[in-house]
């Protein structure tokens, strides 16, 4: 059969004891696409690809890799994927050119067309001056090089790379992202990992996952649009001030800033220089920088810095995953909690324990209430 | 090459990559030559070119060290590392893993075992020809002993199944093969019934015909159940893994 879906998860449900790792994923990857899957840690990510991979099997739902279903014909779907496990484990008393080799004798590749990829593979992943080194000599980054040759040696048609650049140096993790970018050109690519920067260099859809479900879905853009809310940087000197104007006190800038449209909340930040620092929260899809800018212009301000962030992972989490919560809980739970949303990472870290253990109960009453029925 | 042969081979080889198979085979050789002339006794107040010894000591070091140390890291440093991981991905059937690690180390020690022919070679044939060498018992006597590490080994690799760590399996595959040789001891100071059962599990008493020339179908299908058996859980342990 001839489509264009080449990895299908249909309602995969993973449960661990009590616990539910995977909660009825739903997801497709087509021909030719890179793939973000981000999620924290623990939200069924490295779950989700050792199904697809046939390293485990999940409780309820199916999944087809290049039209294999995963349950029928484990042998095809490792065919037709190469697959770098989180971490890189290699074999370290083997040498990279012992363990390619081993991977291809395995995949059954013949000695002419072994040569022929190790060839290409070494280009592709910068593994020449490493070939002949034992595989326990080598830096991180380059046993994940190694993991990427051998997950390529047999030039297939999927990649499902599970969190290629963690522990990697910031130096490495842009190479790894480079290759990751050359052999996705002709290549359908799944790709883990928790940092939406790398997403964003290297993919153009991202399927975000937070405990075991599918939070969101589809381009960046369109992700980055569903977390709400805009934040500004503004910082003002407090000492000088342009064309024979008084520099601002706190207060009146301050105030100046809240009554622009479109400005939520200001709050000022403490700084190490002579000068105001503020934090705006503005609607979703505004961009208010011209405004601000005009502004600090009619009173003369100096504008030493405003910038518009780009929302941070943490915080598109936080709102997706906020969303979910309140449905599982009701209202009361999410009233209680609102003010929490935007302190710092502690109290939202002990916050998550909390959820954590309150979920392993809502299984508990889930699991009965299904065996009734 | 079918997937199977090629990870026997990486098995094999890793052992030599590691200073486990030199270790090993040194320590082995040396506790076999104490044993083989002064344990009991030792061989010069025997009086008799005789390598009946060699075959009632070499299982003692298989059992006690051999095997426990030869199949302590098979499945169990594999799923501690990760390794198993990018081993069961790659398309190999689970009874490829299970069976080619088996095909492995079973390797090793019947390379050990091959080595300790050197005892009757040097004893009756060069340079020291002590007499005529009594053909039956030797044959049917390493034949038994291949049957035993077959067994043996079978038995490290499913306990090296059943743990991430490999000095749990390195104790329990030492104290279970270390058990089942003993029972044999223990048969002869116990009687009735449970003499009778400890004779028929113990190794030790299943090797006892062999060293007399006696190649017993039932001993033989013992040793070949015990190794398709602990293949066969050791294959179910490792497919725990996607249900678990």
């Amino acid at each position: 059969m001839a489509t264009d879906v080449m990895i299908q998860a249909n309602g995969l449900t993973k449960r661990f004891g009590v616990v539910r790792a995977l909660d009825k994923v739903n997801f497709e990857v087509k021909r030719g696409e890179v793939v973000g899957f981000l999620g924290p840690n623990g939200a069924g990510k490295s779950t989700t690809m050792r199904i697809l991979t046939c390293f485990i099997s999940p409780s309820t739902g199916s999944a087809t890799v290049n039209s294999h279903d995963v349950f029928d014909n484990p042998l095809e779907v490792r065919r037709s994927i190469g697959y770098l496990p989180q971490r890189a484990p290699l074999y370290t008393d083997m040498t990279v050119w012992e363990y390619l080799k081993f991977a291809a004798e395995i995949r059954g590749l013949s000695e002419s067309d072994f040569k022929k990829r190790l060839k290409k593979v070494v280009e592709v992943c910068g593994l020449a001056q490493s070939l002949g080194k034992d595989i326990s000599t080598l830096s991180h980054g380059y046993r994940q090089r190694v993991g990427l040759g051998q997950a390529l040696i047999h030039d297939p048609p999927i990649l499902i790379l599970d969190e290629p650049t963690s522990d990697l140096d910031p130096n490495e993790k842009a190479e790894v992202l480079r290759y990751i970018k050359e052999i996705g050109k002709d290549r359908t690519i799944l790709l883990s990992t928790h940092n939406l920067g790398e997403v964003e260099e290297a993919c153009a859809r991202a399927i975000i996952v937070s405990k075991g479900r599918v939070v969101a879905d589809g381009p960046l853009d369109e992700i980055r649009g569903k977390t709400g809310r805009v934040r500004y940087v503004v910082t003002i000197d407090e000492q000088r001030a342009e064309a024979g104007n008084k520099p601002p006190a706190a207060a009146q800038a301050q105030e100046a800033l809240q009554r622009l449209g479109g400005v939520k909340t200001v709050r000022e930040l403490p700084t190490d220089e002579k000068a105001h620092k503020f934090e705006l929260n503005g609607a979703q899809d505004s961009d208010i920088r011209a405004e601000i800018y005009r502004l600090a212009v009619a009173k003369g301000w100096t504008l030493l810095e405003l910038r518009r962030d780009a929302q941070s992972l943490d915080a598109v989490f936080r709102d997706l995953t906020r969303g979910d919560e309140k449905l599982d809980r009701g209202a009361n739970w999410s009233a209680a909690n609102a003010e929490d949303e935007d302190e710092d990472d502690k109290s939202s870290a002990d916050d998550e324990d909390d959820s954590d253990e309150d979920d392993e109960e809502e299984e508990e009453v889930d699991a009965k209430s299904k065996g009734k029925s | 090459m079918s997937p199977m042969i090629t990870i026997a081979k990486r098995e094999f080889r890793s052992y030599f990559d590691s200073p486990i198979a030199y270790i090993v085979i040194c320590l082995s050789f040396f506790a076999l030559g104490v044993m083989f002339f002064f344990m009991n006794g030792g061989f010069w107040q025997l009086d008799r070119a005789s390598v009946a010894r060699l075959f009632e000591t070499a299982p003692i070091g298989l059992s006690f060290l051999v095997v426990p140390v030869v199949t302590m890291r098979l499945l169990a440093e594999e799923r501690r590392s990760g390794t198993l991981e990018m081993l069961i991905t790659l398309p190999v059937k689970d009874s490829d893993v299970v069976i080619g690690k088996y095909l492995g180390a079973l390797g090793l020690v019947l390379v050990l075992l091959l080595s300790t022919l050197a005892y009757p070679i040097v004893m009756f044939w060069k340079p020291w020809n002590l007499g005529p060498i009594d053909g039956g018992p030797v044959a049917s006597g390493y034949f038994g002993m291949v049957l035993f590490s077959c067994a043996a080994v079978a038995v490290g690799l499913l306990i090296s199944a059943l743990t991430e760590s490999q000095a749990v399996a390195f104790f329990i595959t030492f104290f279970v093969l270390g058990a089942l040789w003993l029972f044999g001891d223990l048969a002869g100071k116990a009687g009735g019934t449970l003499a009778l059962v400890l004779n028929y599990v113990s190794f030790q008493s299943r090797l006892n015909n062999f060293w007399r020339g006696l190649v017993d179908s039932r001993d033989v299908i013992f040793f070949l159940s015990v190794t398709v058996v602990s293949l066969m859980v050791a294959f179910r342990a490792l497919e725990r893994r996607k249900w678990a």
